[in-house]
């Protein structure tokens, strides 16, 4: 998995209550650490609630564009208006009039009526921060780290250039697109990364999300295993408690059932798929503690060890 | 706390119209909502359960996998095994925003022009394709058209996993802000006026600019031929807010005991209050606030106890003590959840069951727990 420190972009996917955004937040701290100018980003959800990714790193919510979050993380939302305000500066060439634009309000209200603009403005602006360059033209950001919305908003997004191109052809937005696409389909650059739990059902569906980012063309980077028991069990033991429990109703035999079935668990997906598979252990810490545990365990999968440098 | 009092889910899934489940992804909101679809199929009564994205196991139990065109009844073998009997009956139905929206134009245009004309128009076509927002607007449409029907009973909603799942309340007056305000108008050929021409001019431009005049044509007009569905849709919209807010219907926030679900339940749990919708209570899945179990303790082990059974006790006692500590949290959370609720909402746990919990017999062993499980909070 040492290669996602390398890519342009890394996209954190998977069900909802995997743990994809504490993953994405440990991520950022580890790129950090290793020398990285890393963005975080997620999608904004169109309210002024608080965001959990925000609040992994100690604030309410992420900045409207990119703006330091902790030291050496820079934090933004992902925003449908931020985007096509910037597009139409592209298109328009002159910032007056795209300001003019939007803010004329029937020309704003039509552009954020229209649902696939919405994603398309949410696209720019990503592609916005791909395309910005910090001194001597290297990328202003290294590494974009993007916590991805639910599976079926995900593929939408990552389905996004394929369908849009087929209905505009040429243009500005034709134009934009593929160069999106430059990014998002080259394994070099772009990854996708599938947090899961160790349980059947979370393997299932991310086996699935696997193969719907296979069909639209977004690299898979690897998988992150999280919540791992850390009490196991060897057979000669798995076989004394199974002599041991009938008639009893005990604590601990959750754990004991959790710890079989994630050996399972991961079994399947090594077998299953070649992507690398990195395993996190549950953390009970919540907060910026519980990104700092996180990360303390993934930067031995992430980064070589001093010794092997 | 009388034994004879009814549950409250119970009470619900028995004489309720609506029942709306919300909360956030990966708390079970699907599973739970199926289980008391059982629940109440099992008291005789005829549901509808409506998923947005069910895992794909709980598809197959509910025989909805292959995307069915119309509501499916849970075959005879399955109803069996959960228990149900006539009157009784389930069915369940798989959201498809692109065939809801497709209904929706059949059902409101004024002639087949306008059908044609939208059904063959690109930015229609794109429209159902993409996701924002449609999803909300093909379960309101769905669930008031399956209680006008009056097939059902009892239709019970999955909300999608997202913050916006609420967001088909405001449906009209999102829509009502494009439309109403004239502003759409300004897009057609034929504006009137100084300002309107001249407006129209600067929108024609822009948008052929951007889009290809093509396209921008195209967007015109599917807004005209749209429009002209606008007034039937809003009323239909203004009559099931209507009904949402009525005793009939129910909203139901389901969550798990994690801190970030817990976030997003008080997130709807405003929302809901702030729409003035009947907010029926909290449903805290995956929990172990029942749990009542023993500690494993040393000297429950046999005189001659295997090495194997000593050291796996050890880890068993180091488990228990998590679990223990779990147990107690989730009865805390519990008791917040149903102060939280106020004195006209309830909160009840369920607990963690089997992972891969879409089976028929588990979602008849959660529609057991529904009925039974007691009052709490207070």
């Amino acid at each position: 998995m040492q290669d996602l420190l390398r890519k342009r972009v890394a996209l954190i996917t998977g069900k909802g209550g995997v743990g994809r955004t504490s993953v994405t937040a440990a991520l950022a701290l580890v790129a950090q650490r290793a020398g990285k100018r890393v963005l975080v980003a997620e999608v904004w959800d169109g309210t002024d609630g608080a965001s959990p990714l925000a609040q992994l790193f100690g604030v309410p919510r992420l900045p409207r564009t990119a703006a330091a979050l902790a030291p050496g993380i820079l934090g933004t939302q992902l925003r449908p208006d931020v985007g096509v305000e910037l597009f139409l500066g592209q298109v328009l060439r002159i910032a007056r009039v795209a300001r003019a634009a939007l803010d004329f309000d029937p020309l704003r209200r039509m552009f954020m009526a229209v649902p696939s603009l919405r994603e398309l403005g949410i696209f720019f602006h990503l592609l916005s921060y791909l395309r910005a360059s910090h001194e001597r033209g290297e990328p202003a950001h290294q590494l974009i780290l993007l916590d991805m919305p639910a599976t079926g908003h995900t593929l939408a997004l990552t389905g996004l250039p394929e369908v849009v191109l087929r209905l505009i052809q040429r243009g500005p937005i034709a134009e934009a697109l593929r160069e999106g696409q430059s990014y998002m389909n080259s394994p070099e650059k772009t990854g996708a990364y599938v947090v899961t739990l160790p349980e059947e059902l979370p393997v299932s569906e991310s086996l699935e999300l696997l193969e719907g980012l296979q069909r639209t063309s977004v690299p898979s980077g690897g998988l992150f295993v999280n919540r791992m028991p850390t009490t196991t069990f060897s057979p000669d033991e798995v076989a004394a408690v199974h002599a041991f429990l009938p008639g009893r109703s005990l604590f601990g035999t959750d754990g004991f059932h959790r710890a079989q079935e994630a050996q399972r668990a991961v079994q399947r997906l090594a077998k299953s798929t070649s992507l690398p598979l990195v395993e996190l252990p549950t953390v009970e810490s919540t907060g910026p503690a519980l990104a700092q545990e996180l990360a303390e365990r993934l930067q031995a999968a992430l980064v070589p060890a001093e010794g092997a440098r | 706390m009388s034994p004879h009092r009814p549950s409250p889910l119970g009470e619900l899934v028995q004489h309720k119209r609506a029942i709306i489940c919300c909360g956030a992804g990966g708390v079970g909101k699907t599973t739970t909502s199926a289980s008391l679809a059982v629940a109440a199929a099992r008291l005789g009564r005829k549901v509808l359960v409506l998923t947005i994205d069910p895992s794909k196991r709980l598809a197959e139990t509910l025989g909805v996998a292959s995307n069915p065109p119309e509501p499916i009844a849970l075959s005879a073998e399955r109803l069996r095994a959960a228990g149900i009997q006539p009157p009784g009956s389930l069915h369940a139905w798989m959201l498809d925003p692109k065939r809801v929206s497709d209904d929706t134009v059949h059902r409101f245009a004024k002639d087949e022009g306008v059908v044609q004309s939208l059904l063959g128009n690109r930015v229609y076509q794109q429209a159902t394709q993409m996701v924002s927002g449609l999803h909300e607007y093909a379960a309101v449409k769905a669930l008031h058209k399956f209680i006008t029907d009056g097939v059902y009973d009892l239709v019970i909603l999955d909300t999608p996993p997202s913050r916006n799942a609420l967001d088909f309340l405001d449906a009209p007056n999102r829509f009502s802000a494009f439309f109403d305000s004239g502003v759409f108008k300004l897009f057609m050929p034929g504006a009137t006026g100084l300002i309107g021409r001249t407006a129209g001019k600067l929108i024609n431009k822009v948008l052929g600019t951007v889009f290809g005049q093509d396209f921008a044509d195209e967007m015109s007009a599917f807004l005209a031929s749209f429009s002209s569905l606008f007034g039937a849709m809003n009323a239909d919209f203004k009559q099931i807010q209507a009904f949402l807010a009525t005793d009939a219907a129910a909203f139901l926030l389901v969550t798990s005991p994690s801190e970030a679900a817990l976030a997003e339940a008080h997130f709807f749990h405003d929302k809901i209050l702030t729409l003035g919708l009947p907010f029926a209570g909290f449903v805290l899945n995956r929990s172990a606030a029942r749990t009542e179990k023993e500690f494993p303790l040393t000297s429950m082990l046999p005189a001659d106890a295997s090495p194997a059974l000593s050291s796996a006790m050890e880890k068993l006692k180091w488990l228990a003590r998590t679990e223990h500590l779990r147990a107690t949290r989730d009865r805390g959370i519990l008791a917040d959840l149903g102060l939280r609720g106020g004195a006209s909402a309830f909160a009840v746990p369920l607990p963690e069951l089997a992972t891969g919990a879409s089976d028929v017999a588990t979602l008849s062993t959660i529609a057991d727990l529904i009925i039974q499980e007691r009052r709490s909070g207070r």
